[in-house]
């Protein structure tokens, strides 16, 4: 771990010295041992603030969009999920690969229950790669938390996700967070449009949670994002899980976030789609 | 307008400006009649439809939603339909898993010329909704009397 750290520090310094990037993102200690917070690195001595260890589990790609038209190229650091991440905002044309320097760090899985569904350990995209890949392990059940509500009956569905939204104070953290939900406008700022009211009641936050689902849906990158920022700490990934769950069974092996090319699930169509409308 | 309270289903039908809707109007045409619980909304393809328009019915007080388009292979626009089956494929079964009942979301193929089918499915889908009772769920009830702009 430590030799590791080394390395990141080493890369992030060097990439600051020779001028090629404007700031370097990584992970800094904050004052819990066992949380760390995005670290924005400017000058190459800060590059000694850097850490990596078992609680780096932040995603940093999302910081990406507040910084659209750098001068310089940003660095940043990415595990296989920052990497989906990046992925799926270069597909989503929102950041430009020329405006990036990607530091590949292959992660070693981090103390964290989303992390048990990783797929893809390793970055698919990536500059240079700091140290040498290692498989993944295999992943555990994909769509635990969608299968777990599955097997409740219709009513208990209703009742399960009614409580999960009773509790849902509407901060849209889980919006902010995800790389997938990168629309320049987001429909529950505009109230005009009267999808959903600003209040808090239970209809308004179960069609918020359907929704953001929905929107995000096909392009999720099952990064767990959403769920780890939820103050309320909301099972929310059992919603994006089951659509992806429900496009597996539909189209077979479907993921999103492994390419900057291939298309959205909802994006497109086939002609030979399963119709199930009369 | 006001949803009034009463236990007769209120249905909204979108219907794609094409065939649906034409459809609608043959029936029409025809004088066959359907239940006047059916509210037709007039889109222009059936891709148009967003599936948060079917979370806001019901929210705003709909106890049934259908949504119709031209047959696959019939649209007006080429390719609208076809993208409408992905979305409600999907929209369907996440509403099913959120514990909304499946006899209040249809979707169907509806050609202009399919007067007869109009009017079944409209009877038929009352039917079903009428048995499944008011909806309750999703539905805000502090919002249940609509102003009159709206």
């Amino acid at each position: 771990m430590n030799d590791n750290l080394a390395k990141m520090r080493e890369a992030a310094k060097r990439a600051l010295e020779s001028g090629d990037v404007g700031y370097v993102i990584g992970w800094g200690a904050t004052k819990f041992p066992d949380k760390t917070s995005p670290l924005f690195m400017r000058k190459p001595e800060d590059a000694e603030r850097l850490v990596w260890n078992e609680y780096a589990i932040p995603g940093i790609a999302k910081y990406l969009l507040d910084d659209l038209y750098p001068d310089k190229p940003i660095g940043v650091f990415v595990r296989g999920c920052d990497s989906r991440a990046i992925n799926r905002m270069m597909k989503d044309n929102r950041i430009k690969r020329e405006n990036l320097r990607l530091l590949g760090i292959p992660c070693d899985g981090k103390d964290d229950e989303r992390c048990t569904i990783c797929r893809n350990r390793n970055p698919l995209v990536y500059d240079e790669l700091l140290w040498d890949e290692a498989p993944t392990p295999e992943p555990k059940d994909r769509y635990f938390r969608a299968n777990a509500v599955e097997a409740m009956s219709a009513d208990g569905r209703y009742a399960y996700w009614s409580e999960v939204f009773d509790q849902c104070i509407r901060c849209y953290a889980c919006r902010n967070i995800c790389p997938a939900c990168n629309c320049k406008e987001c429909y529950v700022d505009m109230t005009a449009t009267g999808f959903q009211g600003k209040q808090h009641s239970r209809s308004d936050n179960l069609i918020f949670g359907v929704t953001r689902a929905f929107h995000v849906g096909d392009r999720c990158i099952e990064c767990g994002e959403c769920e780890r920022v939820c103050p309320m700490g909301l099972p929310i990934m059992g919603q994006t899980q089951k659509i992806l769950k429900d496009i597996n069974e539909l189209v077979g092996d479907y993921e999103s976030g492994v390419d900057a090319e291939s298309e959205n699930y909802l994006g497109v169509f086939d002609l030979d789609d399963k119709d199930e409308f009369m | 307008m006001s949803v009034k309270e009463t236990n007769d289903p209120k249905i909204i039908a979108f219907c794609c400006n094409w065939c649906t809707y034409t459809g609608a109007d043959l029936a029409g045409l025809n004088r066959s009649h359907y239940p006047e619980n059916v509210h037709i909304v007039r889109v222009p393809c059936s891709g148009r439809v967003n599936p948060q328009f079917i979370l806001r019915a019901f929210r705003n007080g709909c106890d049934g939603v259908m949504v119709c388009g031209c047959h696959p292979g019939d649209c007006h626009y080429s390719t609208g339909n076809y993208f409408t089956r992905r979305r409600f494929t999907l929209m369907k079964r996440l509403l099913e898993y959120n514990g909304i009942d499946p006899g209040r979301f249809h979707a169907r193929w509806i050609s202009g010329s399919e007067a007869g089918k109009f009017r079944d499915t409209a009877e038929e889908v009352t039917a079903m909704v009428r048995k499944l009772g008011p909806n309750t769920r999703y539905r805000e009830y502090a919002r249940r009397e609509m102003s009159a702009d709206e």
